[in-house]
């Protein structure tokens, strides 16, 4: 499996150096249609660039999920769902990003009461039991 | 009031710590929030959508319960568990934003990132769309996140209503939920039913969601969002063209050509995209002549993409026996 995406990381640049190639060498004259992924990178200035910087960060932020904990061949999959910058988001900022999950277990008893006081004041909401409807 | 510890003193009373504490969680109390609530529309009245389905969570799974929510609301059916698949990060225990958005597109649906703003969630209500957002409950320091699915919102006593953890209907203050909603930058996203469009939609970050949701699930699912949003923007050039390229993908040229012909009147910006793509379509159909006149017309209109546009011209031409033919010189 290592080797495999060590093999892979080789494989990527000149992939991706192939790609860049093909679309700078396309046959000249042939009619061809604006295609809408093209329509919707032109607001970035240098597309082609960040295309397969994205490719680049895609590897990665796979790598990152899978030492997550996340199944390699479904993490695969989660990477293709993403948008160019998606893929840039998390690749940059996968591990302070704030992952919505949320449990009040194991917070420490200084913790608990100030969470309690500020959960009656309306400033936070993290228990129950605590109702504040008040304006 | 016990006068202030001295400072550089080794110890400072628990007390005099946990005011200090509170003092300046306090003080961090987000600026921007009244305005927030400022925003709202005068003698509103109050909205709630019963009909959104609630997924009961009672661990780490509330990304995926508020997903399965508003996808269920937009008549995708799922579970928790099915999307967990996709979203969850086991290390983390939790599910990240750009993954949310991305597990929309998975099941079909057009994910979009509204404004972080309350108006802007009101907006969204009343045109009848659950509103998913990230909340931190508790502080910057030590942040519980979490999200959860507004559902109602009552101006009058100033609350909204949640699909949030294990209830179904949290109803909070104004001023509760926008300090949780603060902490995590006012995150919120909606996923509208097929034809549907985000109220708060603005034409450019829309475009991007269209495009994203083809990347991830192919043009069929993108149609009917494509349509309502050349329905709404008639004198875009590129919601036109994004139309029809969806449309031509999925096999129907006839309808391509068709929709780029009646927006060409309407169509203000980018119409050498729409001329370049309808003789393209023209060309392939064999009308080669009126292939010829869009071509021309396209580079006519110039733009960012002419150097296709004559590369287009010039290969039709060939084609009809007039010029050069590339590749022959």
């Amino acid at each position: 499996m290592d080797r495999f995406i060590a093999t892979n990381r080789r494989l990527v640049p000149l992939l991706a150096a192939l790609f860049l190639w093909a679309t700078l060498f396309v046959p000249a004259a042939q009619a061809s249609m604006v295609g809408t992924q093209t329509l919707a990178a032109q607001q970035s200035a240098d597309a082609a660039r960040e295309r397969v910087q994205a490719l680049l960060q895609r590897e990665d932020v796979r790598d990152q999920l899978v030492s997550y904990g996340v199944d390699p061949a479904e993490a695969q999959q989660r990477v293709a769902a993403l948008s160019d910058q998606e893929a840039r988001q998390m690749a940059q900022r996968m591990d302070e990003m704030p992952a919505g999950g949320t449990s009040i277990l194991g917070a420490a008893v200084f913790i608990f009461v100030v969470l309690l006081i500020t959960d009656i004041l309306g400033f936070t909401d993290v228990f129950p039991f605590v109702n504040n409807t008040a304006r | 009031m016990h006068p202030p510890a001295p400072a550089g003193g080794r110890r400072r009373s628990p007390v005099a710590m946990a005011v200090a504490l509170l003092a300046a969680i306090l003080l961090s109390a987000c600026a921007g929030i009244p305005e927030q609530r400022a925003e709202l529309a005068e003698g509103t009245t109050a909205t709630e959508l019963d009909a959104v389905p609630f997924f009961p969570d009672t661990a780490y799974y509330c990304g995926p319960a508020s997903l399965a929510s508003t996808l269920e609301w937009s008549g995708y059916e799922t579970s928790p568990d099915a999307l967990g698949g996709s979203l969850f990060i086991p290390e983390r225990n939790g599910s990240l934003q750009p993954e949310m958005l991305a597990t929309a597109r998975r099941a079909g649906r057009l994910a979009y990132q509204i404004d972080g703003r309350l108006a802007a969630v009101q907006r969204e209500l009343r045109a009848g769309h659950p509103v998913i957002v990230l909340q931190n409950l508790a502080f910057g320091w030590w942040p519980r996140w979490h999200y959860a699915v507004v559902v109602g919102l009552y101006p009058d006593d100033g609350t909204v209503v949640l699909r949030s953890g294990e209830r179904r209907r949290h109803r909070i203050s104004f001023k509760t939920f926008l300090h949780t909603w603060a902490r995590a930058e006012y995150w919120a996203m909606v996923t509208p039913a097929p034809g549907g469009l985000p109220a708060t939609a603005e034409p450019g970050p829309l475009f991007q969601a269209l495009a994203s949701l083809e990347g991830t699930a192919g043009v069929e699912p993108a149609i009917p969002y494509w349509r309502a949003a050349a329905g709404r923007w008639p004198e875009s050039g590129p919601y036109a063209v994004g139309l029809a390229n969806a449309v031509y993908a999925a096999g129907d040229a006839d309808a391509a050509r068709k929709v780029l012909i009646d927006a060409l009147p309407r169509v203000a910006e980018g119409k050498g995209v729409v001329w370049n793509n309808l003789a393209n379509i023209e060309a392939e159909q064999g009308d080669l002549a009126e292939a010829e006149a869009a071509a021309e017309s396209a580079v006519a209109a110039g733009g960012p993409h002419v150097e296709q546009f004559r590369d287009t011209l010039a290969d039709i031409r060939c084609r009809r026996g007039k010029g050069a033919c590339p590749g022959a010189e």
